[in-house]
């Protein structure tokens, strides 16, 4: 009799196919409450309260709920997702720039959608190939988030503000418009 | 016993390649029989779940570790340990969150102690990082094979490592009990003497310290203690930094009246780096926990030590009585400080 080989990875793929889920509920930037969920990684948080800002100043979003994810690691906690949830309109998290965070931002902005929010992620070049493949395992290939040049932890405050200004346009098309 | 065909050996072992199965080397395949024999070593269900990665909805049985032991070239006796390395990995919090897919690629380091390494021959002595000996060389392996396969974690995908440490899945070694003038490393995490069991750690680097040509037991720790006080491999504000003493070491160390936590001590107490020479390296200052760049000289004459507490410096004993080497190894984060015990064994 031939024997089978066994497969060591439990019948699974690295990679899914599946097809990209985004709420289509787009969102109408004037008057909207945008949350930043910063993930603790260095300049993570001014990036994001630099779009914030920008998002107020320049399209007429209300304000903005700032948040930090205590895991840069992991999926965002149900209840922070919940919370986030429920007070904005949409949420901008990241910055994706290191192995699993950039994964786990991924996550999140493809959970943030299936739960009714429009999300960006902000995700740095070099990890691009990890940001794919995390949509893929959520079974959203195709998932659409804001790149953004690496390095990004190396940058000083005015760097960091002029990189943010870059992303702004994609971040404004993500969050309100499901073409891609 | 009739030889076997290796026409059809090779081309199963490409089969293997192919699937995307394997880290670069042939892997055995691994077939029921074969995989039967793993899971009759243990008395745990092939579907228990022994790992699950949360942000990539991945998990690892027992029967998927049989699988990858089997298919790293363990024995099926070496099960029971791949299962304890495993779990004692698996109190490693970096191990449980996003370690695996880390730009520091780091590497487990694995000590076994007690009767189980004569038992299946794992080195303790001459050459404990280096290859010739199968248990070693293997049940870190199906660690390795457990984190691509299992977990799905594969370089350049959702493993990410910069560079990587140089034998990422080949660290495992068995502790020089005959020879440690010290308690083992098993029961300083915990366990009673003579137990058989598994401690683990990530490490980001190996530094080996040569300093065979004192008998003063002092200098000896300082050239230790200059080994782990390099700035290279400090990201944090705290550190942590295993020492793998050569007996020799241990010896010297002991027969001056140091016991183990004397030298952990004297290690919290003198790793470390002024204010200035961290400031020349960029790493004088930081948000939260994380060190940066800094102009600020304030500080410059102050001497900060890395090392909290004795467990950020765990001691172990390997190797060979025939030259006063250590290793200087780099923690990744920080060990649980808790072996875990081989099932089956004493």
């Amino acid at each position: 009799m031939v024997e089978a080989i066994l497969d060591p990875t439990g019948g699974r793929r690295a990679v899914a196919q599946g097809a990209a889920v985004l709420t289509p509920n787009r969102l109408k930037l004037a008057g909207a409450t945008i949350g930043l969920l910063e993930n603790t990684k260095k300049n993570a948080a001014p990036f994001l309260a630099e779009l914030g800002r920008l998002l107020v100043e320049r399209h007429g979003a209300a304000g903005v709920v700032a948040r930090t994810k205590a895991a840069f690691a992991m999926p965002i906690p149900e209840e922070q997702l919940a919370e986030l949830a429920r007070t904005c309109d949409a949420v901008i998290t990241g910055v994706g720039d290191c192995g699993s965070c950039s994964a786990s931002a991924v996550a999140d902005g493809i959970a943030f959608e299936r739960h009714g929010i429009p999300a960006a992620v902000i995700c740095s070049d070099a990890f691009i190939v990890t940001a794919d493949a995390m949509a893929g395992m959520r079974d959203a290939t195709g998932y659409r988030y804001v790149v953004t040049p690496h390095p990004v932890a190396v940058l000083g405050p005015d760097e960091v503000r002029k990189r943010a200004e870059e992303a702004l346009d994609d971040v404004v098309a993500i969050l309100t418009s499901v073409a891609s | 016993m009739t030889a076997p065909d290796p026409v059809v050996a090779q081309e199963a072992i490409e089969y293997c390649y192919e699937q995307g199965w394997t880290d670069g080397l042939p892997v055995v395949p691994a077939s029921r029989p074969l995989v039967d024999e793993f899971l009759a070593r243990t008395s745990r269900a092939p579907e228990e779940v022994i790992g699950r990665v949360e942000q990539l909805d991945r998990e690892c049985t027992v029967e998927q570790a049989a699988i990858s032991a089997a298919m790293a070239g363990c024995r099926p006796e070496y099960f029971p340990v791949v299962l304890a390395a495993w779990d004692a990995l698996m109190l490693d919090r970096a191990a449980r969150g996003g370690g695996w897919q880390s730009t520091s690629g780091p590497s487990p380091m694995l000590v076994v102690n007690g009767p189980v390494r004569q038992e299946l021959g794992f080195n303790s002595t001459g050459g404990v990082f280096g290859p010739g000996f199968r248990p070693n060389a293997t049940v870190p392996r199906a660690i390795g094979l457990m984190v691509r396969n299992a977990f799905g974690i594969h370089p350049h995908v959702l493993e990410q490592a910069t560079q990587g440490l140089p034998g990422r899945w080949q660290i495992c070694f068995g502790e020089n009990e005959e020879e440690s003038p010290w308690e083992p490393l098993s029961v300083s995490a915990g366990l009673g003497d003579g137990v058989s069991a598994v401690t683990a750690m990530l490490l980001r680097t190996v530094e080996y310290v040569d300093n065979r040509h004192t008998q003063d037991h002092e200098q000896v720790l300082w050239d230790l203690a200059d080994t782990m006080s390099r700035t290279g491999a400090l990201i944090f504000r705290e550190a942590s930094y295993g020492l793998v003493l050569g007996p020799e070491h241990a010896q010297l160390l002991a027969k001056n009246g140091m016991s183990k936590q004397d030298v952990q001590a004297w290690m919290i107490e003198h790793v470390g780096r002024t204010g200035r020479d961290l400031r020349r390296a960029g790493k004088s200052a930081g948000e939260k926990h994380v060190r940066g760049a800094s102009e600020s000289t304030d500080g410059d004459d102050e001497f900060q030590r890395f090392l909290p507490s004795p467990r950020h410096v765990p001691v172990v004993v390997a190797g060979s009585r025939n030259a006063a080497m250590s290793m200087v190894v780099r923690v990744f984060g920080e060990w649980s400080g808790k072996a875990v015990a081989v099932e089956g064994t004493a």
